[in-house]
């Protein structure tokens, strides 16, 4: 499997996903230029305004404005969700390669536990850390780290244990290379597509799981505006103010959405859909 | 003088053994063939005397080679001697080169491994190295799969001599290549043998590729060597039967191959 770029005809994903980074590009220029409201400014004089210029997407319960909230909840959201996953693929990329490479004890010892941690659903070790040590968006990051790094681990391995019996790395071997240099100049290349695809996807999943425990009040705590503390906020005026909900589901929406197409894209781009439906 | 000496070696996997007490020697520039059909244990003497066997392997019995035992040899000096005084050439040359790194980049890792030269004489040595298989220069800056078969195991003779090895192990660099490739490789290793002084360890399951330039015939046969010697009295008075059945085997071929070595080798 060769990891070349193709340089095909724009297709309707290509398209699309050039449409939401304008999309975002916009957002973070209106941030940047016109956010004038603080987040966590509370005016009862003004709650639960409906859309006006003002206010683009209203105000909430406490009179703060939606928008704004919703916007540097994108911090939050995806900027925790995105640092999760770089913390899981930095610890997962190498303990895979190691334990692929060098099999043997030292496999088996990784790949223990990657077992013992797969066996938790990622929803209940959240649950549980953040009971132990208190609810708070780095304890859900740090929940989070300790389930997704198998994965990458998971996958590196297997594709590792592949290639390592090629026969270029034997030739590596017998003209006298370093394990290290063979893992980082013979066997890395090979994983880096099957890594970004998998992490592409894994950005979305991660970003449901954060807001999902804020909602249930394990994440960001008030009054920091993460979106899904957002949905749980607005959750008693559902009836009244639909549009208080609706707002920052639709950015969790949009954002998982893209996530997903950005992995299908890169997908195409390295055609691994073999390794990762097996 | 005896270059290696192979005393006893026995290769066994969970117990059973693969390779069954083994002994002979290679001398200094001599080209030596291990010729047997495939499960007769030669691939896995080959990847024995330079610490490759798999995990599940295990090689006992002894190399010598210049005062060490290359079997109990740590890690850290075996890595020194591959390549440098010990190198290989496989048979899948496809799979020999890393895909996504050019020829060039293949030479630049062996040589920054062993050598410390500037980038410019890197590359001039590994384009004089192309230059001495009959390649051109230019094949340094093209991918692997840029090339065909034949080229690739040129490149892959060159890299395993470009650092002036004392012994080359070929294991069955011919199988994969049509007949006529086969031949001019066969051709290129005798030449650069003689140019070099190495010794050669060729290994196959075809005594046509060996009788025009081996010195001396090993015929393995399920793990043990059933019949060693000069290749002359190997070929012409062989005393176990299934060395007469390999020679019988290569022999009723030769009529349907029109080549002759001496014009395909241009």
């Amino acid at each position: 499997m060769e990891v070349t770029a193709k340089f095909s005809k724009p297709t309707y994903k290509t398209i699309s996903l050039f449409i939401v980074i304008g999309l975002i590009a916009t957002v973070a220029a209106y941030t940047f230029l016109f956010l004038k409201h603080d987040p966590s400014f509370v005016n009862l004089n003004e709650r639960l305004l409906p859309v006006s210029l003002e206010h683009p997407l209203g105000t909430d319960h406490l009179g703060r404005d939606v928008l704004t909230r919703i916007l540097l909840g994108s911090q939050l959201t995806v900027g925790y969700g995105f640092l999760a996953l770089i913390a899981a693929v930095a610890i997962g990329v190498p303990c895979g390669i190691f334990a692929g490479f060098k099999g043997g004890l030292l496999d088996r010892f990784f790949m223990r536990i990657a077992d013992a941690f797969q066996s938790f659903p990622d929803t209940i070790v959240a649950i549980v850390l953040s009971g132990l040590l208190g609810p708070g968006i780095e304890n859900l990051l740090i929940a989070i780290v300790l389930v997704k790094w198998v994965n990458y681990a998971r996958l590196v391995r297997s594709t590792v244990i592949v290639e390592r019996q090629k026969d270029y790395i034997s030739v590596a071997k017998v003209n006298g290379l370093s394990s290290w240099r063979i893992m980082s100049k013979h066997l890395y290349p090979h994983i880096i597509g099957h890594v970004l695809v998998l992490a592409s996807l894994d950005l979305g999943k991660i970003i449901l799981l954060i807001s999902a425990l804020s909602y249930i009040g394990l994440g960001a705590q008030p009054p920091a505006p993460e979106w899904g503390a957002m949905l749980n906020d607005a959750r008693p005026y559902f009836q009244s103010v639909p549009s208080l909900m609706v707002f920052p589901g639709l950015a969790i929406v949009l954002v998982v959405l893209l996530t997903n197409l950005l992995g299908d894209y890169l997908r195409d781009k390295f055609d691994v859909k073999k390794e990762l439906s097996s | 003088m005896s270059l290696l000496t192979i005393n006893n070696l026995s290769v066994s996997a969970n117990g059973a053994a693969i390779v069954k007490k083994i002994s002979f020697s290679i001398g200094k520039g001599e080209w030596v063939a291990v010729v047997g059909q495939s499960g007769s244990g030669k691939s896995v003497t080959a990847s024995a005397l330079g610490q490759l066997l798999g995990p599940n392997l295990k090689a006992e019995g002894e190399v010598q080679y210049k005062g060490d035992n290359l079997l109990a040899l740590p890690l850290k000096k075996m890595r020194k001697l591959r390549g440098t005084s010990l190198s290989y050439v496989f048979q899948d040359y496809q799979g020999s080169f890393t895909p996504f790194l050019t020829i060039g980049r293949h030479f630049d890792e062996y040589q920054k491994a062993h050598l410390s030269l500037s980038r410019s004489a890197r590359k001039q040595q590994a384009q004089e190295a192309l230059v001495s298989v009959g390649l051109k220069p230019e094949m340094y800056s093209r991918y692997p799969f840029q090339l065909s078969g034949g080229q690739l195991q040129r490149v892959s003779i060159a890299l395993a001599l470009l650092l002036r090895p004392d012994l080359l192990i070929a294991d069955e660099p011919t199988t994969a290549l049509d007949s006529i490739s086969s031949f001019k490789i066969l051709e290129l290793l005798s030449s650069l043998q003689k140019q070099t002084g190495c010794s050669i360890l060729f290994i196959t399951h075809d005594l046509r590729h060996v009788k025009n330039y081996a010195d001396r015939i090993v015929v393995m046969k399920e793990g043990e060597i059933v019949e060693q010697g000069e290749k002359a009295q190997i070929m012409g008075k062989p005393k176990h039967p299934y060395t007469q059945l390999l020679i019988d085997a290569a022999s009723s071929l030769k009529a349907s191959f029109p080549l002759r070595s001496k014009e395909v080798a241009k």
